[in-house]
């Protein structure tokens, strides 16, 4: 078992779901979402939210970073309800496709969050810059997303996501869009920055391996109704890097995983 | 190399307006020769070179232009600026949109000609009626455009928004508007050239002047030179302006190259 895992037994976790249910209403008639969702995870743990389409993934960031409330269940982050979490601009979200505003540069991008959270103006600029550089985009802040390639986008879109420095990182099939290389590459940088920057990471996938290796732990959900299925910690050293992928233990638990997964 | 792109710039515009203007000459000269050859009566079809004299010769025409022009711009400001008030509510609270919307699409279906007699009564003949008239039948293009432009704002981007605390102003001045201008530089095309529409049709009943004025008077007189001369000019009008909002929009747009636009 890694540190932040162990962790996660001692202290008190950093987001906590008891017994969390969602039901929405589509065209009248009732939908549960999600299903009696039970789930701890510690402070600077890396998370992956494994499962197919309508499991309600997505639904569970939602409802995480208090855009969505729990129609059952309690939800805390941090001991407290998650709206006083969002209150403090505790979340970062990352979406599949970038999700960048087409109008805005990658620089101004970057720089709209730090607009809304009342970030010193003085140092926004400089912030961006810093930001963009970090990602091996320093030259393209004057670039508008529709000039730059898929990956660049969501490397924009996750500098936009850091910039005013959240402890929690949200993340929505944010490569699930992009070609193979590219995918791995973002992959370890975004490891590094956890590494780096000590976040706790939520990152919804529906790719066994990504979730793998990525994650401390992986938590397998079925569709219809969403529901939790099964929480596999993943037993692979850190730092982790490309050779990984190699490695016996590596392809052993992602077949766990999808064992858990079609099961 | 300065030479040669304006030598190519050059050859660009003779491309374009080319043809169309030699069409347009051919097609005069048939006119003037088929007038002349059949001995058409004037009042049936004036040659162009009576038209053309009846220009320099109508009195007061920058007048009656000037004024038809103040009648529809008035009505189109006034229409622009509640349409988009109008659209910020409606697209952000569903009440307003349950409770207005109605109202908004009756304002359309009242034929606009069953109104003016209506106005003219309550505002009499003067340039009130016809500026109300404008703004009548402009407001439902706005609205529509408009709110439909407010709503394509991209969900994710309001999710991220919403996580970060950002304020309503925030969210419609940074998110909603910039995502709305193309739809509702749409609008403004369509609205502007309704917005002649309606004075003109204001002016048929029981003015004194503008250019609804002068084609009624020439119709009732039989002057179809001046009938045309109208025309010509109406036809000026909406061609300038569709000209100009397509101006705007693409000096509005610049950079969003790959932001959705309607049709």
């Amino acid at each position: 078992m890694n540190l932040a895992a162990a962790a996660a037994v001692a202290a008190p976790p950093c987001i906590s779901l008891r017994g969390v249910g969602v039901v929405f209403a589509a065209r009248g008639r009732p939908v549960q979402a999600l299903a009696d969702a039970t789930l701890d995870i510690a402070e600077g743990e890396f998370v992956a939210l494994l499962g197919p389409t309508g499991c309600g993934k997505s639904t569970l960031l939602r409802l995480v970073s208090d855009l969505l409330r729990p129609t059952s269940g309690a939800l805390s982050v941090r001991g407290a309800p998650a709206a006083d979490a969002r209150r403090r601009n505790d979340f970062g979200f990352v979406f599949q496709e970038a999700a960048l505003l087409p109008w805005r540069t990658a620089h101004d991008n970057v720089r709209l969050p730090l607009e809304v959270v009342g970030y010193d103006e003085t140092k926004r600029s400089g912030r961006c810059k810093e930001l963009l550089a970090s990602m091996g985009l320093a030259d393209f802040g004057h670039s508008y997303p529709s000039e730059l390639s898929g990956g660049m986008k969501q490397r924009v879109a996750i500098a936009r996501a850091l910039s005013w420095n959240p402890s929690i990182l949200l993340m929505d099939e944010p490569f699930s869009a992009l070609d193979e290389i590219t995918k791995n590459q973002l992959q370890d940088e975004l490891l590094r920055i956890w590494q780096r920057e000590q976040k706790t990471i939520l990152f919804v996938t529906h790719n066994i391996s990504e979730a793998v290796y990525l994650a401390d732990r992986v938590v397998v959900m079925s569709a219809q109704p969403g529901r939790i299925k099964e929480v596999i910690a993943v037993d692979l050293p850190r730092p982790r890097g490309p050779e990984v992928r190699d490695t016996i233990e590596f392809v052993e638990q992602v077949r766990d995983a999808r064992r858990a997964l079609m099961s | 190399m300065t030479a040669t792109a304006i030598t190519v710039s050059r050859r660009g515009q003779l491309e374009r307006f080319g043809p169309p203007l030699l069409i347009l000459a051919l097609i005069l000269v048939v006119w003037e020769l088929a007038v002349r050859l059949l001995e058409v009566p004037p009042w049936l079809l004036p040659a162009p070179s009576k038209i053309a004299l009846r220009f320099g010769r109508t009195q007061d025409l920058a007048y009656h232009t000037g004024l038809t022009l103040l009648e529809a711009g008035f009505g189109f400001a006034i229409s622009a600026v509640l349409g988009l008030a109008l659209s910020a509510g409606i697209a952000n609270s569903r009440f307003l949109e349950r409770g207005l919307f109605p109202y908004v699409i009756v304002s359309n279906a009242v034929p606009i000609i069953a109104i003016v007699p209506l106005l003219n009564i309550w505002l009499g003949f003067g340039i009130t009626t016809k500026i109300v008239i404008a703004a009548i039948i402009t407001f439902f293009p706005i609205v529509t455009n408009t709110t439909r432009g407010l709503k394509s704002a991209d969900a994710r981007i309001l999710d991220l928004m919403h996580s970060i605390n950002a304020t309503g102003p925030q969210v419609f001045f940074k998110v909603q508007l910039p995502s709305a201008l193309p739809f509702i530089f749409a609008g403004f095309r369509i609205a502007a050239s309704l917005s002649l529409v309606g004075a003109v049709v204001a002016e048929f009943y029981g003015a004194d002047r503008g250019l609804g004025y002068l084609v009624i008077t020439a119709a009732t007189q039989l002057r179809t030179d001046l009938l045309f001369v109208a025309i010509i000019v109406l036809a000026a009008i909406g061609v300038t302006t569709f000209w100009l909002f397509g101006f705007l929009e693409r000096r509005a747009l610049h950079g969003a190259v790959e932001q959705e636009r309607p049709r």
